[in-house]
């Protein structure tokens, strides 16, 4: 998690106090936070069935072709 | 033999293709907002996905790959519906309250308002690296563009996010005496984080 930043991360010099620099973290993990849940939200959603019906008939179409022979 | 070893077999490629389905369905959402037409979205993409297993390599990210697809669905089939439809903050706040935490309610609609302002380009970008486990690197490839051009929209994109919270203080009020620009500066080190950099 708390890996060395090499130094790639030009801040220009600037240095934060500690207090923003926490209030700073807190609000930015908090976006964070917030942008993934609106993924999540989503992801975590039970699949609707249509989506494995339509996958297995797909799957279905390809072993039935008369010319497979696998 | 030794020709079969970049290959899936038909049923490990089903078996991880269907586990990809909660992301195409996110993925999807993000980009067309109304949950009907990004299914809808989603299915077409799963479905090109596997009429494309052929063309998969074993062993690269089939999560990528299958957003690769679902993307150029999106964009390449302008006749359909989803194309036409924007990200709708009414429909977003529906959705809101009808899956979600009452106590959840105004952050997540802030956020998805935030989202549903940003230009797709932007939006997408953001979603693929901050909340879809992509790389940079993989969001690259995904929207078609350089490495540089992905970074650069994340950062206007979170840039913009943080904005927007910002002049829409609900859920925010708490963190008011930030600015949007003290957080950026944090958000990006932590994209590198979720992007894997290192």
């Amino acid at each position: 998690m708390n890996q060395v930043r090499s130094g790639d991360m030009d801040k220009s010099g600037k240095s934060k106090s500690v207090s923003a620099d926490l209030g700073t973290k807190r609000r930015t993990q908090r976006i964070g936070e917030q942008l993934r849940r609106v993924y999540d939200e989503v992801a975590q959603e039970d699949i609707p069935d249509e989506f494995l019906r339509l996958l297995e008939e797909a799957d279905q179409a390809r072993t039935s072709k008369p010319s497979d022979k696998s | 033999m030794t020709d079969k070893t970049e290959k899936l077999s038909d049923n490990e490629f089903k078996r991880e293709l269907a586990g990809l389905i909660p992301h195409l369905r996110a993925f999807a959402r993000s980009l067309c907002g109304d949950a009907t037409l990004a299914d809808d979205l989603a299915q077409d993409a799963m479905l090109k996905a596997w009429n494309a297993r052929e063309s998969f390599q074993a062993g690269t990210n089939m999560k990528a790959w299958a957003f690769t697809i679902l993307r150029n669905v999106f964009y390449s089939e302008k006749r359909r519906s989803w194309r036409r439809t924007p990200l709708d903050p009414e429909v977003a706040e529906a959705t809101l309250i009808a899956n979600n935490n009452p106590a959840d309610g105004l952050d997540l609609l802030a956020m998805r308002n935030a989202l549903a302002i940003l230009p797709i380009d932007q939006r997408e970008a953001l979603i693929l690296v901050g909340a879809g486990g992509m790389a940079y690197e993989e969001a690259a490839e995904i929207c078609g563009v350089a490495v540089g051009t992905i970074k650069s929209r994340v950062s206007r994109a979170r840039k913009a996010v943080a904005e927007i919270l910002d002049s829409n203080s609900a859920g925010y009020s708490d963190d008011s005496e930030m600015t949007a620009g003290e957080a950026f500066e944090d958000i990006m080190q932590q994209a590198d984080n979720i992007a894997g950099v290192g």
